[in-house]
């Protein structure tokens, strides 16, 4: 007659190295799946998760001798996103000029230059900057966001930006010029 | 014949009896008002959604170079496509509509006090999950609303304190909308949280299946009547007769409004004036009031305390004398959705 599974092991009769053994298996059991399921899971939202920043590049905006203080210009980022910079001193250096982002502080849309007002208008949630992009008006004044600057550097009597360079295409797939406007 | 039945017969061994235990859940008999059979609405709705999406998604190409285009092939060139992404659109409309009149039909009659409240906040979880299906469903069409939609969503996910960076980055697939983003709405739209939504709606009916629909007895009705009535074929025949409803309505609206194109995504400019779909107006005019953390968090509040709200009113039952406080505060809060939803309605800014 075959060998019982339930027949007491002569060397373990009260049992405890059974239950040691059925715990310690169990125990195993979960943390095999605990941790094979948990790496795949991490691996996916790895995956899932950008791989890098987004894409930045020093680009040239203009030679500081044509750009006199008090002027503006308004530059073009490659990713066809208008920035306006202003000169305000005359130090020679990159803290002279101010370069403004148009994208609204608040909640990300592009806003506009209402020159009428004298004024930035965000049209998603009326946000309202000044020329210098602080806020003025609606939810980026009631916490306290001003448009964003980008960075900047003058060398050799040339200014240059700092831009992120990747592009979405428009939804007709028409192309955007570039560059300096 | 007969022997087909005995081959299924031994391949699929049904009881016949536990079948029909199974398909014919008595139906408590207030059912037979319309006004109280709407869960079955956006059930419906669902279905009709997941057929026009697989047909509109032999079509629709997730990308921004040519999402647009294929969407504006759909509408102008392949036959009755027009049709069908009308049906889409429209469907989604009315789903959303069924289902805030369901959840307003469960509120008021009290159908989440004990022991429903875990089947009131499944349901809340349906609510969501079916706006967030028609957020990431706008996004799709890459006219202007969807780019600056999605932009505004993302960046509302960011104003979340701790792992709103996290949120905004793993839904954009970047730090701003970028090439990769279209394809994470579209997989999350059709196919993420579909999936969700159809697990969702099994749990919901599960556990109305285990409770039984709560019953009501109205004042007019005869109380000699009996309770209910038999789900095969008398509720099935309301239901198929809601879905024909329906369906004429659908197309009606489809043929009277179809969707349109709107004015293609332009990543550099913001239209002057911009609109979300209108289930959305109510949270786009609080974040005109507010400044973006305050809004956010307030809307969370908002959203957290309806889905603790059966546990709210017992607590406000059993400690006060205002047994119905929870109309008045469901009536106060109806007339604030509406008064916002108006109000961004009829202004430009």
């Amino acid at each position: 007659m075959a060998q019982q599974e339930t027949e007491t092991d002569p060397h373990d009769l009260d049992g405890s190295r059974r239950r040691f053994l059925v715990g310690s298996s169990r125990l195993a059991m979960l943390a095999g799946l605990v941790a094979g399921y948990g790496a795949f899971g991490r691996i996916a939202a790895r995956f899932l998760y950008p791989a890098h920043a987004e894409p930045r590049q020093w680009q040239f905006v203009a030679d500081l001798k044509r750009l006199h203080t008090g002027e503006s210009l308004r530059y073009v980022a490659p990713t066809g996103e208008p920035v306006a910079i202003t000169r305000r001193g005359n130090r020679g250096d990159s803290s002279d000029f101010v370069a403004l982002s148009s994208t609204c502080p608040h909640l990300g849309c592009q806003v506009h230059w209402q020159a009428q007002e004298d004024r930035f208008f965000c049209p998603c949630h009326n946000g309202v900057f000044d020329p210098s992009g602080k806020a003025t008006a609606g939810p980026p004044a009631d916490a306290g966001q001003s448009l964003a600057r980008y960075p900047l550097k003058v060398e050799r009597g040339l200014l240059f930006i700092e831009v992120p360079v990747e592009r979405v295409v428009r939804g007709d797939g028409r192309p955007r010029a570039g560059g300096r406007a | 014949m007969n022997s087909l039945g005995s081959w299924l017969g031994q391949r699929l061994p049904l009881d016949k009896l536990d079948l029909r235990e199974l398909t014919n859940e008595p139906v408590p008999y207030h059912l037979k008002r319309w006004w109280f059979a709407l869960g079955g609405t956006p059930a419906y709705l669902f279905v009709v959604q997941i057929v026009t999406g697989i047909l509109l998604a032999f079509y629709y190409q997730p990308a921004p170079s040519t999402a647009y285009n294929s969407v504006r092939y759909i509408t102008e060139e392949a036959s009755y496509g027009w049709y069908i992404r009308s049906m889409h659109k429209w469907g989604a409309t009315l789903m959303i509509a069924a289902v805030v009149l369901h959840q307003m039909r469960v509120y008021f009659t009290g159908a989440y006090r004990k022991p429903r409240e875990i089947n009131w906040m499944v349901g809340m979880l349906l609510l969501i999950c079916t706006l967030m299906i028609g957020f990431t469903g706008y996004s799709l069409v890459f006219e202007q609303l969807s780019y600056w939609g999605a932009t505004v969503g993302a960046n509302i996910a960011d104003a979340v304190p701790v792992v709103g960076g996290l949120a905004k980055r793993m839904l954009l697939g970047g730090d701003r909308y970028n090439a990769n983003t279209l394809a994470r709405f579209y997989i999350i739209h059709a196919a993420v949280l579909p999936v969700t939504l159809a697990a969702l709606v099994a749990t919901h009916i599960a556990i109305i299946r285990l409770q039984g629909v709560s019953e009501m007895q109205f004042k007019d009705e005869d109380p000699s009547r009996p309770r209910s009535f038999n789900f095969f074929p008398d509720h099935l025949y309301t239901e198929l007769i809601m879905g024909l409803a329906l369906m004429i309505l659908l197309s009606a609206l489809a043929t009277i409004a179809p969707a349109e194109m709107g004015p293609p995504a332009d990543p550099l400019s913001t239209p002057e004036v911009i609109k979300p779909e209108w289930f959305f107006y109510v949270a786009f005019r609080w974040l005109k009031l507010f400044s973006g953390s305050a809004a956010v968090l307030s809307m969370g509040a908002v959203v957290a305390l309806m889905f603790g709200w059966p546990f709210i009113d017992a607590f406000i039952r059993r400690r006060s004398r205002f047994q119905e406080a929870s109309v008045w505060i469901g009536i106060l809060g109806v007339l604030a959705i509406l008064g916002l939803t108006v109000w961004e309605a009829l202004v430009a800014h």
